[in-house]
């Protein structure tokens, strides 16, 4: 006990350390498991939280689940908001999802979490089990299926806010005890069939997600998440620790879904990716390999590949000689990461922060997206102070074994969905530091463009590129020229109104195939068409597919019959290089100040050219222009 | 002890220290409703490192009875001084 308070003591210091720089650095998974609960309670009502932008959420649940507040407003400050937690009734769920709960599922509201707890709706599926007919079993399935789909149709009818949906947990002691393993027709079996059931049903709902209650079960163990006493006293089924473990998994939804995930892994080396000193212990004295020590080393990097193969981007910066580090990747014969995996590098004497500057630069990603890995405690205070935007992650000396997990568990990079084109990333990056050596060789810039043997293709949104777009809409910043955030649903939706079109443009070349980099959409009123939004990935720039994607768009909008089109600069802490976009292509500024401007295009004197270096540019617009005849 | 206990008291249900004294009980302070009282037993039990009986988070609905009990549990854990 003493030995714990005295752990109690430099964790509350930690707790303000990690608050100071929460709002821009966010807290790690190990300090926010040593955080105490009066504390957190005590944090969250702070005055200088107050002015925070509202995150809104609401909890439907059949239980008592109020001790997971404090929790969820912390990590809410962690990414900069203020949380409004709203409670349905105990007993209330299916009435709110019907409609008797508008303060609960309305337009505002960002995010709906729901808790179903099986043994509060079905009694008989969770006690009484061994007790029933197979006919009986196959009601009380049927019976829960219907109030799933029933409460989520509800939801989704008065909300397009993300639905976070808890699954059911698995029994600890199984009701036909261990004969309960070897069926289909048992206690485990049928609720893995609700689980798949639910799964399915929240994907078809749209911006609906599953969430594995039974991770955080385990992660924690049951004796750990249930407190039998407050179940019985109060129908709250789960301990601090739970509603602790719960809350932390439903953030990693939540930053995802706002796009705040990270894009950028940049690590140092010696003592972090394999143990030792290359430049002293030498190519063979690293400890790296399959047995222990340098099996911990190897167990960190299969973590950080799984990374890369998940869509995030892997660069190096290390002080060290960089012939030592170069010659680890390339020859030392137990790396799992080489030199194909990692996008750029720095490895010189130079201090970490202007590297990291320069990596930023080099990759064309903000600082907010990237996450820095070192053991020294030096650099990771350096960074942490000079660079707050960047997430940093320090591997304590003397636990390598923890640092699979110290990675793994910080869910800072998990993405809602994977797409295609995030598996391809890390080859795309490759490629581009392909292209800009092939620059080099080029003196003017159209013959390295044709070079290129660019191809673009514009479509209409279909339902393989919605998540993609949706995706773009949510993390774009630097090129775009509305940052307005729009849900898989909330494209869908505009996809199908006949007064709105929506845009991708997809691009690949000599290197290869980057996908959908590019939306574009168009709101047309009367005779008026507005270009609700505009943007392309930073991946691509500089190649001016902008152009093309603009022309497309105004002779689209003159073939719906607009006379003008009208083309907004809401301006961000990031997006000021697109500030002039609009009257640089022949757009007239009619308003402008420093938040926002606007600008008309009125076909005075239409042009739709195009520069002459893209090897093909293949495009709805023509065709459907074709096809009508014009 | 007894600091640490109201002060924690004071954290949970959001009232200044000086306005808990040994006779408080959910009569005497607002926010000390049924949920609040979940909130602050979870927070004693991680403050002292010791759980509570569900007999006695039914009962202790004063701050004397809570204090009681902590310096029971925590004698009996035998480890804080």
């Amino acid at each position: 006990m003493r030995q714990s308070c005295k752990k109690k003591d430099r964790c509350v210091g930690e707790r303000q350390d990690g608050l100071l720089s929460g709002v821009s650095g966010g807290i790690g998974f190990m300090d926010y498991q040593n955080i105490n609960y009066a504390d957190i309670q005590e944090a969250v009502s702070a005055e200088k939280y107050r002015t925070l932008p509202p995150l809104r959420l609401s909890i439907l649940r059949n239980v008592t689940l109020e001790a997971i507040e404090p929790y969820l407003k912390y990590l809410a400050i962690q990414e900069g908001f203020r949380a409004e937690i709203g409670f349905g009734e105990y007993a209330g769920m299916f009435s709110e999802a019907a409609g008797g709960a508008p303060h609960l599922l309305n337009k505002d509201t960002h995010c709906v979490i729901v808790f179903l707890h099986l043994e509060t709706i079905s009694g008989d599926l969770v006690h009484n089990l061994a007790g029933l007919s197979s006919e009986r079993v196959e009601e009380e399935k049927q019976r829960v299926k219907g109030y799933v789909g029933g409460v989520l149709a509800g939801i989704r009818r008065q909300t397009a806010a993300t639905i976070l949906w808890h699954s059911f947990e698995m029994p600890v002691y199984p009701a036909l005890g261990i004969a309960d393993y070897q069926s289909e027709n048992y206690q485990m079996a049928v609720i893995a069939e609700l689980n798949s059931f639910l799964r399915q049903a929240l994907r078809d709902a749209g911006q609906a997600y599953y969430v594995e209650m039974n991770t955080c079960l385990a992660r924690i163990g049951s004796r750990n998440f249930y407190d039998k006493r407050y179940w019985h006293i109060g129908r709250a089924p789960y301990s601090r620790a739970a509603c602790r473990e719960i809350a932390w998994e439903d953030f990693k939804f939540i930053r995802a879904a706002l796009g705040r995930n990270k894009k950028c892994l940049i690590l140092d080396c010696d003592n972090t990716l394999w143990g030792g000193i290359v430049g002293e212990d030498g190519l063979a004295g690293i400890k790296l390999g399959l047995t222990y020590p340098g099996s911990m080393y190897r167990e960190f990097q299969q973590e950080i590949l799984n990374l890369y193969h998940r869509g995030i981007i892997l660069a190096l910066c290390s002080k060290n000689n960089q012939d030592d580090i170069l010659e680890v990747f390339r020859n030392h014969p137990d790396m799992v990461l080489k030199e194909e995996h990692i996008a750029t590098y720095r490895i010189n004497w130079e201090d970490k922060v202007t590297n990291i500057r320069q990596i930023a630069e080099d990759l064309n990603i903000m600082l907010d997206s990237m996450v820095f890995v070192d053991d020294s405690d030096f650099e990771i205070g350096l960074v942490r102070q000079m660079l707050p935007e960047v997430k940093t992650i320090l591997l304590p000396a003397g636990k390598s074994v923890e640092y699979r997990e110290i990675l793994a568990s910080s869910g800072l990079f998990d993405m809602l969905t994977i797409s295609a084109e995030d598996r391809e990333r890390g080859a795309m990056y490759r490629a581009e530091t392909k292209r800009k050596k092939l620059a080099t060789i080029y003196t003017d810039m159209d013959s390295y463009y044709k070079s290129l043997e660019m191809e673009v293709v514009i479509r209409m949104a279909d339902d393989f590129s919605i998540p993609r777009i949706s995706q773009l809409t949510k993390k774009t910043n630097q090129f775009n020229l509305t940052t307005r955030r729009y849900s898989e649903l909330e494209v869908k939706e505009m996809a199908n109104q006949t007064d709105v079109d929506v845009l991708y443009l997809a691009l690949s070349d000599l290197f290869g195939d980057s996908g959908i980099v590019g939306v574009a959409i168009l709101r047309y009123r009367d005779e008026e068409a507005l270009i609700d939004s505009f943007l392309l990935s930073c991946r691509i720039l500089g190649r001016e597919v902008e152009n093309v994607f603009l022309s497309h768009c105004l002779k689209l909008a003159r073939f719906r019959g607009s006379r003008s089109v009208i083309g907004q600069y809401l301006a961000t802490s990031k997006n000021m290089q697109v500030k002039d976009f609009f009257p640089r292509r022949g757009f007239r500024v009619v308003e402008e100040d420093e938040q926002k401007s606007k600008a008309i295009y009125d076909f005075l004197k239409p042009d739709y050219s195009i520069p002459t270096f893209f090897k093909s540019v293949k495009s709805d617009v023509d065709d459907l222009m074709e096809k009508l005849g014009k | 002890m007894r600091d640490l206990i109201i002060k924690t008291i004071s954290k949970v249900f959001e009232v200044p220290t000086a306005q808990i004294n040994d006779d408080s009980s959910p009569r005497t302070t607002a926010s000390w409703d049924s949920l609040n009282h979940m909130k602050l037993i979870l927070a004693l039990e991680e403050e002292f490192g010791i759980m509570f009986s569900d007999e006695q988070i039914i009962e202790l609905l004063t701050v004397r009875k809570i204090i009681a009990a902590l310096e029971n549990l925590v004698a009996e854990a035998g480890m804080y001084r």
